[in-house]
């Protein structure tokens, strides 16, 4: 069934969309209806306005006016934030659930999951390992007491040989300083002795020369 | 050369770039002008008009979905623009199919038209209510069919074509009046 309205049939003709039927009741339309043909002229005569139409120029208009410039998002408001977050939120998750360790040894970075895959040594080779460190480290130490007791006893050694020569040469100083001492003591006591023989002669002289005189007194 | 896509330029002018917006401006300028020309009547109403619609496009362009065409979405809120405009200028008119929106006479700036017929049928269209100018604007001028003018204008697609029809009717003999 057809539908005989004109406002259908004249959006169905706008939009042409016109079915066979639909087309022969339009046209049986144009011609019965004035008012319609009248609507259907008067819509193929704005058809060819639409494209003939010539407006005035366009004026110069400020198009910067219309664009703002977005305000650039700050970094904590990446959209891809969240879903970054829920990743490593996740990532963490399954390293904590998994065991996952990281090792650095020697400036090796060993990273794994799980105890199986920590290749490491065996307690046994760790204990080996550990008795020849310690056994190396025993006879380091040992060579360098050793070396250590050398140096000592040759210091002290030097320092007694030094202390001995020292001692000698300190007494032999001393000894010959104190013969000096005694040379010139007693080289003081025969000065004194000398003067106190000079003064007895000298006074044995003057009673001499006082009994001489006395003698020749007499004499005379 | 090939044109870049109005997707992909309102893209780049969403992440800042004004060569972008400018491109998708010169794009549809010249319809967006003629649109302002056909519902104000006035070479300086349509210059005003356009530049509200592209500061409206561009502040809600990021609201752009790509469900439809851009050029519909545009033609939406220059539909939108319109009303706005013309309550700006008459505040306590209701915005229906009264006479009141139409002008009553064609202002003298209608002679920088430079076709008669053109400048004719802008005279016509403005003595047309607002609803019925603008069926008769996106329907001829802008290409869209009754559904996407039913969208644009939230209506039904019959009411649509209803306007439309009567809108014909008064346009017919308004310009048998132009034409003397």
């Amino acid at each position: 069934m057809v539908n005989q309205s004109p406002e259908y049939l004249f959006g169905q003709w706008l939009d042409n969309a016109l079915t066979e039927d639909e087309r022969s009741a339009f046209e049986a339309l144009c011609v019965s209806d004035a008012d319609f043909a009248a609507r259907v002229a008067t819509a193929t005569q704005l058809n060819v306005a639409a494209e003939q139409f010539s407006p005035p120029p366009m004026p110069a208009w400020d198009k910067n006016a219309t664009f703002i410039a977005p305000d650039k998002p700050k970094w904590w408001q990446w959209q891809g934030l969240p879903a970054v977050s829920m990743a490593m939120s996740a990532a963490a998750m399954v390293m904590v659930l998994s065991g996952f360790s990281v090792q650095v040894e020697d400036g090796r970075v060993t990273m794994g999951f799980g105890q199986s895959v920590s290749s490491g040594p065996t307690e046994a080779e760790v204990a080996a390992l550990v008795a020849d460190r310690i056994n190396d480290y025993q006879q380091a130490n040992q060579a360098m007491f050793t070396q250590y007791v050398n140096a000592l006893q040759q210091q002290q050694q030097e320092s007694s040989t030094q202390l001995a020569q020292y001692l000698l040469k300190s007494s032999r100083q001393e000894r010959r300083e104190d013969f000096a001492e005694l040379v010139q003591f007693i080289n003081q006591q025969r000065d004194d002795d000398q003067r106190y023989y000079a003064r007895q002669l000298t006074h044995l002289q003057r009673e001499i020369n006082a009994i001489d005189d006395g003698y020749t007194a007499v004499t005379e | 050369m090939f044109e870049k896509r109005d997707e992909q330029l309102i893209e780049q002018a969403l992440k800042g770039s004004k060569k972008a917006w400018f491109a998708l401006i010169k794009r549809y300028e010249t319809g967006i002008y003629q649109y302002g020309i056909r519902m104000t009547g006035t070479p300086h109403d349509a210059a005003d008009l356009m530049q509200d619609i592209f500061i409206a496009v561009f502040k809600s362009l990021s609201n752009f979905r790509g469900d439809g065409s851009f050029k519909a979405w545009l033609y939406r809120i220059a539909h939108f623009r319109c009303i706005e405009f013309y309550r700006r200028k008459r505040p306590d008119t209701p915005l229906d199919d009264s006479e009141e929106l139409s002008c009553e006479r064609p202002t003298p700036e209608h002679s920088l038209m430079s076709d008669i017929t053109s400048q004719s049928l802008t005279n016509a269209m403005q003595r047309l209510p607002l609803t019925q100018r603008a069926v008769i604007e996106l329907k001829f001028f802008g290409q869209f069919t009754f559904e996407e003018i039913a969208d644009q204008l939230g209506l039904s697609s019959n009411t649509v074509k209803s306007r439309l029809y009567s809108a014909l009717s008064k346009l017919k003999l308004d310009l048998e009046v132009e034409h003397g």
